[in-house]
């Protein structure tokens, strides 16, 4: 499979004025040191990290919004900011806090205008917009001005706005961003659809680990601007996680479980929650001390939520690197 | 490339139409802005009437004339900023990291960024200038043709320069204050009668200040029915267009944009 994204040893280095009034100094600030990564055709990676860690710039270097300081980068063989014109014609956007809709205007205006500005066959723009109405349910909202929609339907109509000339990456930054539990579930169940169907490169950044978790597969933590994990979202889930939680079901009431390395998160009469740390105790010791414990009625063992692994990685890449900054002059 | 042009023109046409459904949307409010600036202009003019009323001629230049260079310099600038909305907002996009969803698009960014939105009090602008120029100077068919025509060549001259010095911010980092006053000169020399002034003034009326491509060539090509002071105004409004598209796409590599919530239309 041909990849999508290549990137070798890209950088991009900011120089701002720091201090206040005349006592101003020149400063370097590193957003994105040197990182190198792949993505293959039709793969669906998260491309995540805290606040200022160099996401947003990647992507605006991978869309050829900005220029890199250095190294290389190819998307769909072309390089973004020699070949920016070219390569838009294949890519979609959708920023979370940067429309493409008209505000004023309801998003079939705005599809009619977009349809122009990719010069798109008339007959193949309105099968293409039929079908992308259909499937984001468009309909009922289509000629509402956009100021009146709700945040969800919005996004909705701006994601089916990026996939109109059919590209074949979608980078999505912080799509659901201000929306509420369900708008989200529809976002990315359409947003996974997409990608499984039509076998669209889907590269997103959110801060949402449900969006991660629901859209990709594979995972890309940056911080300081360096790539600290490049895996598969369940081999993350195991690398970083040492404990596993148990939902247990007793038939009749039962005993205590005092094991070392075992939590009691919770203790009804015929319930108990422990958070076992594997590090520890051994998964099979602890079943052992539990089946001992009363006659088990069900078992389940679940792994902490991705938000804990996720926090967990930032907290370990956050105390072995500090932020670079250079005084230039 | 007349291929190419004309998907530009029909893009162009389609932003024109959409940017009035836009504004239509609060029909009272662009509605009371057109009127508000036709009032404006008409304010200015009103008391350049009664200036000639008292002395029938400045510098060799009547009441005809002076109307003629404010004709032209509102449906001008009317036609730039009604068209090209974004001209005028150039420093600020640039200084505020908002090129970003323009340089998306599969189109040349800078003729794209500038047709995506438009000025309402722009218009009242243009049809001040028509109004006024066909009202009070009653122009015969070839002076009102030659009159379209500078229009035009005073819009280019217009949207050039605000490409200009509105690309300041590439450079400046935020140029918004100097921008603003470098335009507000043009309009304000572009309204005065060139011949009210000399020497190096003068020289700057066709260099940093371009004036003189509104109030004198257009007005000595449309007193003598001029095609060669036609040429030379619009050759002016030309260098003027090209000069700001260089340091346009020079600056571009400086871009550095940004992190603002933003919403178009």
């Amino acid at each position: 499979m041909s990849n999508a994204v290549k990137v070798e040893k890209l950088a991009k280095v900011f120089e701002f004025n720091k201090g206040r009034g005349f006592s101003k100094t020149r400063v370097e600030t590193t957003a994105v040191d040197r990182i190198s990564f792949e993505v293959p055709e039709g793969q669906s990676l998260a491309f995540i990290g805290p606040n200022g860690a160099g996401k947003s710039t990647t992507i605006k270097m991978l869309t050829g919004i900005l220029r890199p300081t250095s190294g290389e980068a190819e998307v769909l063989s072309l390089v973004p900011w020699r070949q920016r014109n070219k390569l838009s014609r294949l890519i979609g956007a959708v920023f979370g806090q940067r429309s493409q809709l008209w505000y004023h205007l309801p998003p079939r205006d705005t599809f009619e205008l977009l349809s122009r500005i990719y010069e798109l066959d008339r007959s193949q723009y309105l099968r293409r917009s039929d079908m992308l109405i259909e499937r984001f349910a468009l309909a009922s909202f289509l000629d509402t001005p956009v100021r009146k929609l709700s945040l969800g339907q919005r996004m909705r109509a701006e994601v089916a706005a990026s996939l109109l000339h059919q590209p074949r990456i979608v980078f999505l930054d912080e799509p659901t961003i201000g929306l509420d539990v369900v708008a989200r579930q529809e976002l990315r169940d359409v947003i996974r659809e997409w990608n499984r169907e039509e076998g669209v490169t889907i590269f997103l950044t959110s801060h949402d680990a449900g969006d991660i978790e629901s859209v990709s597969r594979r995972v890309i933590v940056i911080n300081h601007g360096r790539i600290v994990l490049d895996d598969k979202i369940s081999n993350m889930r195991r690398r970083y996680l040492s404990s596993k939680v148990l939902n247990i079901k007793f038939h009749d009431e039962h005993s205590e479980v005092a094991v070392n390395g075992v939590t009691v998160l919770k203790s009804t009469g015929y319930a108990l929650k422990l958070e076992v740390d594997c590090q520890v105790v051994g998964m099979e010791e602890v079943l052992h001390h539990v089946v001992n414990a009363g006659s088990v009625a069900d078992i389940t063992i679940e792994d902490p939520p991705l938000e804990e692994v996720i926090a967990h990685i930032y907290g370990q890449a956050g105390s072995s690197e500090a932020a670079e900054n250079v005084e230039v002059s | 490339m007349f291929k190419k042009l004309a998907s530009y023109l029909a893009l162009a046409v389609t932003y024109v139409k959409l940017n009035f459904l836009s504004q239509l949307e609060y029909r009272g409010a662009f509605l009371s802005q057109v009127v508000a600036m036709f009032v404006n202009d008409s304010v200015w003019v009103v008391f350049w009437v009664l200036f000639f009323t008292r002395f029938p001629a400045l510098r060799g230049w009547n009441v005809s004339d002076v109307i003629t260079i404010w004709a032209l310099a509102a449906s001008g600038f009317g036609l730039a900023h009604g068209i090209c909305g974004n001209a005028l907002q150039l420093a600020s996009l640039i200084a505020r990291g908002q090129l970003d969803v323009w340089m998306l698009y599969p189109r040349a960014l800078l003729s794209h960024l500038l047709v995506g939105r438009m000025s309402a009090t722009a218009w009242g602008d243009a049809l001040f200038g028509y109004v006024v120029y066909l009202v009070m100077v009653r122009p015969d068919c070839p002076h009102l043709l030659l009159f379209v025509l500078l229009s035009l060549s005073t819009a280019v001259l217009f949207v050039g320069f605000s490409v200009l010095s509105g690309s300041l911010s590439f450079y400046l980092g935020n140029s918004e204050g100097v921008t603003e006053q470098w335009n507000f000169s043009l309009i304000t020399f572009s309204t005065y009668p060139a011949t009210l002034f000399e020497g190096w003034v003068k020289l700057l009326l066709f260099t940093l200040i371009p004036a003189g491509f509104v109030s004198y060539l257009p007005v000595e090509a449309l007193r003598q029915l001029s095609l060669p002071h036609a040429a030379a105004a619009l050759g002016g409004s030309v260098m003027v267009l090209v000069a700001g598209v260089s340091v346009f796409y020079h600056g571009l590599g400086r871009y550095e944009s940004g992190n603002l919530m933003e919403m178009r239309g």
